[in-house]
């Protein structure tokens, strides 16, 4: 029951901080709200006892990632009202909401006639995406730090290096993309394959 | 108190020793990218011209230990782990990263395509004002990640890789920085990348939360339930698709011709060949290992991909004036004769294999190939425009005749390589009598005329045609760039006089199953 009420609560954040960041006119309070939803994931984190992955969330995802969008925005100098009401392309708007509702469906759909049928086959509805089978491992006493820090390191010590890698390689090359030596204007035919 | 630490990890972790035959090309890679990274560091423009050598050298040597373990067949297959009976957390080690024939004929690959991408970036690179060094050491990170993917028998890792595939080529795309249809071709590339990746994931997750496991296996036995349920198909559909956009299939290639044609042509050519096979081989391993029981959901949803994939490519390759363009289109068409062997996997998954493989492996040859005649050809008419090859065998004669090979090998005419990659793939197509893989090789066989049609068009214009400015003088071709012609033109004659050599490598038992 407990679960229940703290799961209604922090969802409802979760879905009105989202609502928010498409919905607030000015730029700065989009990414404000977008705090708020990161918090209430966070709080199902809680809930679902990952102690650790809450408060990655809270220290990357609502401080830094948000703190950089705001950076962002100041530095783009965008912090103003933007007119909501003009659409960038004709018809977005309504593709957009159309394809929206549309995947929404199919996956509602998916996931809730994927559900026991009556025959042994197994469940493959509701109850085992949120891992309310048992199918999930459930946590043993470790902490899940400790579990955490084990399958980095064991399991997907590969899969961590390369991310390693990759973040190195992303900086070098955002690095070089925005280097400007001197006063170098765009050259719109430079000498080379392309023609038009 | 550091005693008290020690016993503590001990504990915690019992991991039995790294086989590091098995993962020397990656380590080699891993530290050559870095060697090259700090000598540029230390003595910057001294060793510039240097740079180009140092990496291509490092792909060379990266090969020999995938030669090692190949010719030490014994142990295959392998993994990251060496695996003692003794310890009991044997389970969880396994299966993530496995070294086997199919993962070794891949990363042989990768790295020889690679090898080509650095003799055609060499001049290109140098004489353009660009940042060079940091453009090797991005192309060795992203080739680094195609080793890892031919490995990966797990979504992390899979996801992982495909992201060190793709991240460095968002970037190389937008190289030539002032260029605004660079620029472009960046922007678009990574824009579309991370959306098909958002997908990718979508799709992902849904298999794991069925699953309860990343490895692909346990995903395999996890819905091994005879029959489909809508989430299975939800999960397995979102997958495709972000592979779909990462392989260029129609309709999800809308961002191929715009960045092939913005981006630096050596780093086309890498999109082209390398990064697209990289595409391959993440869904082959994830329809071959993990979905080998949903074949009723994969085949006929890959069916359909297959066959507007190569129609649309063509038709729209038909109506192209540009011959970078023309490439491009001619790629996703490529992709379409390549995504057919999957469209009937079902029983024969490791004849499927095979054939895509096969293909891959010719069509890097003969891909490469046409690049490095546009590149060459480009550095004298500083144009890809079709109608500037018009003449070129009255001034550079020995450059028609390789063009004209690579253009036969792509439209698939004997005896030149194509052919037998075609012939691969219409004998996976024609086996076991099934009425969806024969009308698949019926719309392919049309879509080979067709594709003769414009490639075969190239070549009229180079045999035939006048130059458009009279102007016959000879092109300088600098040796890296013959040497990136010489090679692909033997391997595309080799693998079309004699293919056993291809499809002795290629010819793969039991990939599910990791050997």
């Amino acid at each position: 029951m407990m679960e229940l009420i703290v799961f209604v609560i922090s969802a409802a954040i979760v879905l009105g901080g989202a609502l928010g960041v498409i919905l607030f006119r000015n730029p700065v309070h989009a990414a404000l709200s977008l705090i708020a939803s990161f918090f209430g994931v966070a709080v199902l984190f809680v809930s679902q006892e990952a102690h650790f992955l809450a408060l990655v969330q809270v220290v990357v995802y609502g401080g830094a990632i948000v703190v950089l969008f705001l950076f962002v925005i100041m530095l783009l100098g965008v912090d103003r009202e933007e007119d909501i009401t003009e659409e960038p392309f004709e018809g977005q708007r309504v593709s957009a909401l159309v394809s929206g509702v549309l995947i929404f469906a199919m996956l509602m759909a998916g996931i809730f006639l994927s559900g026991r049928t009556g025959d042994d086959a197994g469940d493959f509805g509701p109850a085992a995406i949120s891992g309310s089978s048992g199918q999930v491992v459930p946590l043993t006493e470790e902490q899940d730090v400790v579990q955490l820090g084990h399958d980095l390191f064991t399991r997907n010590i590969l899969a961590f290096e390369a991310t390693g890698l990759l973040l190195t390689i992303a900086t070098v090359g955002a690095v070089v993309l925005v280097r400007n030596r001197g006063a170098e204007d765009l050259v719109v035919d430079e000498p080379g394959t392309s023609s038009r | 108190m550091s005693g008290t630490f020690v016993t503590l990890v001990a504990a915690e972790i019992e991991r039995p020793s790294i086989d590091w035959h098995a993962i020397a090309p990656e380590l080699i890679l891993l530290g050559g990218g870095a060697l090259v990274t700090v000598i540029d560091l230390i003595w910057l423009e001294r060793v510039r011209k240097l740079i180009p050598t140092l990496t291509s050298l490092v792909f060379l040597v990266a090969l020999i230990p995938v030669i090692t373990l190949w010719a030490d067949g014994s142990g295959l297959p392998r993994g990251l782990w060496i695996i003692d009976e003794n310890v009991p957390a044997t389970g969880v080690w396994e299966g993530a990263f496995v070294v086997d024939n199919y993962s070794l004929v891949l990363k042989g690959l990768f790295l020889l395509s690679a090898y080509v991408i650095v003799l055609l970036s060499t001049n290109y690179m140098s004489e353009g004002d660009y940042y060079d060094s940091e453009y090797y050491q991005l192309i060795a990170a992203s080739v680094l990640g195609m080793l890892v993917m031919s490995s990966s028998r797990d979504l992390i890792s899979i996801f992982v890789a495909l992201e060190l595939v793709s991240i460095p080529a968002y970037l190389m795309a937008a190289w030539r920085k002032r260029d605004l249809k660079s620029n472009e071709a960046g922007l678009k590339y990574m824009l579309m990348g991370v959306f098909a990746s958002a997908i990718l994931l979508y799709g992902m997750s849904l298999l794991y939360g069925i699953a309860g496991s990343t490895l692909l296996s346990d995903i395999a036995a996890a819905i091994d339930i005879g029959e489909s349920r809508p989430v299975i198909t939800l999960g397995i559909v979102f997958t495709i698709i972000g592979f779909g956009f990462k392989v260029s299939a129609v309709p999800f290639h809308t961002w191929a011709p715009d960045t092939y044609e913005g981006a630096p042509t050596p780093l086309t050519a890498f999109l082209a060949v390398a990064s697209k096979a990289a595409g391959f081989v993440a869904l082959i391993n994830v329809v071959i290992v993990a979905l080998p029981t949903q074949a009723n959901v994969v085949e006929p949803f890959i069916w359909v991909l297959a066959a507007i994939t190569m129609t649309v490519g063509n038709l729209i390759a038909l109506r192209q004036t540009n011959l970078v363009r023309m490439l491009a289109y001619s790629g996703v068409a490529q992709a379409g004769y390549m995504l057919a062997p999957l469209a009937v996997y079902d029983g024969i998954s490791d004849r499927a294999t095979s054939a895509v493989v096969t293909y891959l492996v010719i069509y890097a040859a003969m891909n490469l190939g046409a690049f490095a005649v546009v590149i060459i050809a480009a550095r004298k008419t500083r144009s890809a425009e079709l109608s500037s090859y018009g003449g070129m065998f009255n001034y550079a004669p020995g450059l028609t005749l390789a063009m004209t090979i690579f253009l036969f090998s792509l439209a698939g005419i004997p005896p030149v390589g194509g052919w037998w990659a075609k012939f691969e793939v219409f004998r996976v197509l024609t086996e076991g009598n099934r009425t969806s893989g024969i009308a698949l090789a019926v719309i392919a066989a049309v879509n080979s005329v067709i594709a003769a049609f414009y490639y075969l068009n190239i070549a009229k214009q180079m045999w035939f045609l006048p130059s458009p400015d009279g102007d016959n003088s000879r092109i300088a071709i600098p040796p890296a760039l013959l040497a990136a012609v010489g090679l692909t033109v033997a391997a595309t004659i080799v693998s079309g006089v004699l293919p056993g050599v291809v499809s002795d490598m290629t010819d793969f038992v039991n990939v599910a199953a990791g050997q």
